[in-house]
């Protein structure tokens, strides 16, 4: 039975505390130095992470004498937007995930950041759980700056995940939760699955079945490591982006994580008021249809997928 | 005075996002200058200055007094104002976190790109900015340090002070930054209270821009002098945090000069109406910024006092 904790309080103006819990598994010979971190809900509108921590700690329950070292569960970082449908941190409207590392003498949000990073200072590794947000739907990912990427893609291949995307460094995200625990010496992992506001289920046990796997094989859990999926890896291929050209109703012609190929159509974009047909969306490269739109009103620009083609 | 379409940006079902410019005078006569206002949906207070500049600007116009060339937008971010919100309202994303912007990229990295378009080849740029978080202050100019700010022009404005301090990674998606990478000397002038116009900051604000035009060469008028201002680094604010949560009830504004040992305000617990805080300054100077809602967050910043002990 994992033990609840409170990390982080602060009192609301009437009658209430902001708070950040944890539930707390530790082996039955007692409490260990060795930690790992397992988090969700930093952005309040994703709630895939929620639906993992739940199967993590069912499992976990039912299975004490497996585990060999300290596994703290965070569900909920920005819980008052979570309550709320809200993404970013209620009142303030500022983005938690771009205000990391935090401070003590700065707004709410950025006490809750500098919380977040001492509550899990000292783990070994973390995992933040994303569901992109409500306008796109993603498959299994993890994303990786390119400064980590040696030290966190063999972390990321034990996930049972279907892609791994190294991206190069961008300064604002220096101000992700990720950025500031890698610089502590914590490896963390950014998953990005499913769809904001929404419960992929499947994709929820795919994500369990990564994660004790790699707790099997990072000495967290006395189990033998599950048979997980080999990721397609970006450094082999291409992300191609299909931005909106008119502004419309976005209507998918294919299902989300399918091969296409070059000029196929991914969907239309549609004038509700005329009747008319605006634009066709043609795929330009062939591949795999890892992100598409969840939500229909687009603008021009509006991200409508993201095809990932091998090169050759 | 030419009115410009600076970009008209069509929606799925509302009329087009229109974002004008007011462009004054002429390139060749003298130095030139941009002024950017209102890119979210909450800086009222950047808004109205900037339109009370263009009225301003078009008299001055008229009356052959504009010598060198004056943009100003008053406002970016229309479809947040005209609806309440803060941000891009579909997908809530700041258009001040996209510069330098990307044609080709998402809605507001379009809308960024053609802003910073227009905005190119100015020798000065000021972006009228708010606050983000739930504060007013005291109007400061803030110049960000990315080893192409300009101290000397910001001094120009006469403001009591210029917050100088080096850029956050966030900050590196912002206006200012990229401005100052692109050639342009730009600074932002950070006043009032989201959401709300102070009659006060905002004449202060005003005579501050007439007075950097005055000064560099683009309005010919004659200018008091204005402060001689305070260069604050990060080292010289102190801050004052509600150690309890409440009803806030402030006993000072911005711009008071406050003595050690003196009470700024108090803090009520918002159910049983007991006084559980009274706020106190350990330290003299200037109350710079202070919280602006009435109920307050425990630990939240109540006051931020500039001291130079």
């Amino acid at each position: 039975m994992g033990v609840i904790e409170e990390v982080f309080s602060i009192d609301l103006p009437v009658g209430e505390q902001f708070r950040i819990q944890r539930c707390r598994y530790i082996p039955q010979s007692g409490e260990t130095l060795k930690r790992i971190s397992i988090v969700s809900g930093i952005h309040g509108d994703e709630l895939e992470g929620q639906y993992v921590c739940f199967l993590l700690g069912e499992w976990l329950r039912a299975n004490p004498e497996k585990i060999k070292a300290t596994i703290d569960i965070y569900p909920a970082i920005n819980s008052l937007g979570i309550d709320s449908i809200t993404r970013s941190v209620p009142f303030y409207d500022v983005d938690l995930n771009r205000i990391f590392p935090g401070s003590k003498n700065d707004f709410l949000p950025a006490q809750i950041a500098d919380g977040v990073v001492n509550a899990m200072k000292g783990s070994e590794i973390a995992i933040d759980i994303h569901s992109s947000n409500i306008f796109l739907r993603e498959i299994p990912q993890v994303r990786i700056a390119k400064s980590q990427a040696k030290t966190l893609v063999p972390l990321a291949n034990k996930l049972n995940i279907d892609f791994v995307w190294v991206h190069d460094a961008v300064t604002v995200l220096e101000s992700t939760f990720a950025h500031a625990m890698n610089m502590h010496g914590t490896k963390t992992l950014v998953v990005e699955m499913g769809v904001g506001m929404r419960l992929s289920k499947a994709y929820g046990h795919q994500l369990l079945d990564g994660i004790l796997n790699l707790l099997a094989e990072e000495g967290f859990l006395d189990i033998e490591p599950l048979d997980v999926r080999k990721p397609i890896q970006s450094e082999i291929g291409e992300v191609a982006y299909l931005n909106a050209s008119y502004p419309g109703l976005f209507v998918p012609a294919i299902e989300h994580c399918q091969m296409i190929h070059k000029g196929d159509v991914v969907g239309h974009i549609v004038d509700p008021l005329s009747g008319q047909m605006l634009d066709e969306v043609i795929a330009p490269i062939g591949g795999i249809l890892f992100t598409l739109r969840a939500y229909p009103i687009v603008y021009e620009g509006s991200l409508v997928g993201r095809i990932f083609g091998e090169n050759g | 005075m030419k009115r410009l379409e600076i970009l008209n940006f069509k929606s799925p079902n509302r009329a087009p996002l229109k974002v004008e410019g007011f462009l004054f005078g002429e390139e060749s006569k003298g130095p030139s200058l941009a002024i950017v206002g209102a890119m979210s949906g909450d800086h009222i207070n950047q808004l109205y200055v900037a339109s009370r500049l263009v009225e301003y600007l078009r008299q001055k116009e008229k009356e052959g007094k504009v010598i060198g060339k004056i943009l100003v937008v008053p406002a970016v971010n229309t479809y947040a104002l005209n609806m309440g919100e803060t941000f891009w309202p579909l997908d809530k994303t700041d258009i001040n976190m996209m510069f330098p912007g990307y044609h080709l990229g998402e809605t507001t990295q379009r809308i960024a790109a053609k802003l910073f378009e227009s905005l190119q080849g100015y020798d000065y740029g000021i972006i009228l900015e708010g606050r983000r978080d739930q504060g007013m202050c005291l109007p400061y100019v803030k110049l960000i340090q990315s080893d192409y700010e300009d101290l000397d022009s910001a001094r120009d404005l006469g403001m009591r002070f210029i917050h100088h301090r080096r850029y956050s990674p966030i900050e590196t998606v912002m206006l200012q930054y990229n401005w100052q990478l692109w050639e342009t000397k730009a600074l932002s002038v950070v006043f009032g209270k989201n959401g709300s116009i102070d009659p006060i900051s905002s004449k202060e604000v005003h005579g501050s821009l007439v007075r950097f035009m005055s000064k560099r060469g683009m309005l010919d008028i004659p200018v008091f002098e204005g402060f001689s201002s305070n260069v604050i680094e990060p080292d010289h604010i102190t801050v004052l945090k509600a150690s309890h949560a409440g009803i806030f009830e402030p006993l000072v504004s911005c711009g008071t000069t406050i003595e050690k040992g003196g009470t700024l305000g108090y803090i009520f617990d918002a159910l049983s109406g007991e006084k559980v805080e009274k706020i106190v300054t350990p330290i003299s100077g200037v109350l710079t910024c202070q919280y602006s809602y009435p109920l307050i967050f425990q630990n939240s910043i109540a006051f931020r006092i500039a001291s130079i002990e």
